[in-house]
């Protein structure tokens, strides 16, 4: 039933994709400032949302792990912090392509850059600290307590790198308040990216979860496997 | 609380029978702020910006090396395990930890300033003293954070690798607020005046002693 879903789901990423595309491409209008670069606003938001939700879904997996030790909450954390890793990597990326030409820097201190840089880091660890050691309860453990101590620290790093410095562009929530799409198709062009893109996060990270939901239940086969053969003395 | 009393006893113990986390901590110290001075040729650009940098930089570094000690030595010839198998609470064997490397990273750190003082061609004066808070706050916040993180690092095959990735990230929040602070409190300006950097840090150590204090028990359960 499950793969069902997922098979369903994977055809509504494809659908959803391929409608955020042309909407991009040919549907909602050039920005007046900065151009055709702008275009890259509609990918770049909608990973950066689905990149914090994952690692928020990390936090929370590893919280339930923690209470109810079950198996599955830690497959979740993991297959969240994998998924959210990659979106995060991509809100660098497509974030950097835009600076060039709007900031004249592939790179600069700014807050928001500087906080999903660190979030990156935080994560990055994270897998570290999993690739690191045999899949054992001891180590979900680990994995359950670094994934909510990064998710504690991530209020403080937005608030301590904002008083820093900032120079990003304030687009959804605007300073003076309101949004700064000007045209209404670029808000509809913007939600279908962000549904297009928590399709394929939601796609993604379903099949890396039953991937390791598998490699959990091998693992139980495996170790009553051994345990039979020993009860009747076959090597 | 008694038991607290104890362990951290125990380790000061230690520590001041020949134990050597602390001399450890201040030649970390030491070579970070020489490496930094030959680095930003520091005659030249003295400035409080690059001593209050150099301080803290020098503070992580060493904090690392205290972090990954604290628990090892339990760890050599199984000595948590006794600790594990007494009466004592996985908060109160948290908060002893913690408060030994707090103290460890302080005494490192008062050398330190020192050091800063000499190498980057600063005054002893009253700035200083103000210099006190700032430095004790980000001792407490990166010992308790450095605390919990080695308690889960210390098994894995990366081990002592593991916990400068994880914990350096973690604590920008302090890093950010402290050098501010530090370069603030050189140059001569009363605490109230750097109220918002003080505060991320109350904020990040009531934080992170919360959280430890809550999930020690977790990564430190069966060493």
């Amino acid at each position: 039933m499950n793969t069902a879903i997922r098979n369903w789901l994977g055809l509504v990423t494809l659908v959803l994709m391929v409608a955020a595309l042309f909407m991009i491409f040919a549907y909602v209008p050039t920005e007046a400032d900065q151009g055709i670069v702008q275009r890259i606003f509609y990918f770049h938001v909608p990973c950066a949302w689905v990149a914090f939700a994952s690692f928020g879904m990390v936090a929370v997996a590893g919280m339930l792990y923690l209470w109810l030790g079950d198996q599955i909450w830690d497959d979740l954390g993991y297959a969240s912090a994998e998924s959210g890793m990659v979106f995060c990597t991509l809100t660098l990326v497509t974030g950097s392509l835009w600076a060039r030409p709007i900031w004249g820097v592939w790179w600069s201190g700014d807050s928001r850059l500087t906080t999903t840089f660190i979030l990156w880091l935080m994560y990055g660890g994270y897998l570290l600290l999993r690739a690191s050691a045999d899949d054992t309860p001891r180590v979900a453990r680990f994995a359950a307590v670094v994934g909510i101590v990064a998710a504690l620290d991530v209020p403080l790093v937005i608030v301590s790198v904002r008083l820093w410095r900032t120079i990003h562009p304030a687009v959804i929530v605007t300073r003076q308040g309101g949004h700064g799409l000007q045209d209404p198709s670029m808000i509809v062009t913007l939600l279908v990216a962000m549904a297009a893109m928590t399709a394929l996060w939601a796609w993604l990270l379903m099949l890396r979860f039953a991937q390791l939901r598998t490699r959990t239940r091998l693992d139980t086969l495996a170790t009553q496997l051994a345990f039979a053969h020993a009860a009747t003395g076959d090597r | 609380m008694s038991a607290f009393a104890a362990v951290l006893r125990k380790d000061l113990r230690l520590e001041l029978r020949g134990g050597n986390s602390t001399i450890a901590l201040l030649a970390m110290s030491m070579l970070v702020l020489v490496v930094l001075v030959f680095a930003l040729d520091a005659a030249r650009l003295r400035s409080f910006d690059s001593a209050a940098g150099a301080l803290w930089i020098a503070m992580i570094f060493s904090g690392v090396v205290g972090a990954t000690r604290a628990l090892s030595a339990e760890r050599e010839n199984g000595a948590i395990h006794g600790l594990l198998l007494s009466p004592l609470e996985a908060p109160s064997l948290y908060a002893a930890k913690t408060a030994a490397a707090f103290i460890f990273m302080a005494v490192a750190e008062a050398g330190a300033v020192v050091m800063m003082v000499l190498f980057f061609n600063l005054e002893f004066d009253a700035s200083l003293v103000r210099l006190i808070p700032v430095l004790m706050l980000g001792a407490l916040g990166f010992s308790a954070l450095a605390t919990l993180l080695s308690a889960a690092t210390g098994h894995t095959r990366a081990g002592d690798m593991l916990l400068p990735i994880l914990a350096v990230p973690m604590f920008v929040p302090a890093l950010i607020a402290g050098v501010k602070a530090s370069t603030a409190a050189l140059a001569g300006a009363p605490l109230a005046s750097m109220g918002e950097w003080l505060r991320i840090m109350v904020a990040f150590d009531v934080l992170f002693i919360t959280a430890g204090y809550l999930l020690f028990e977790h990564v430190v359960g069966d060493d």
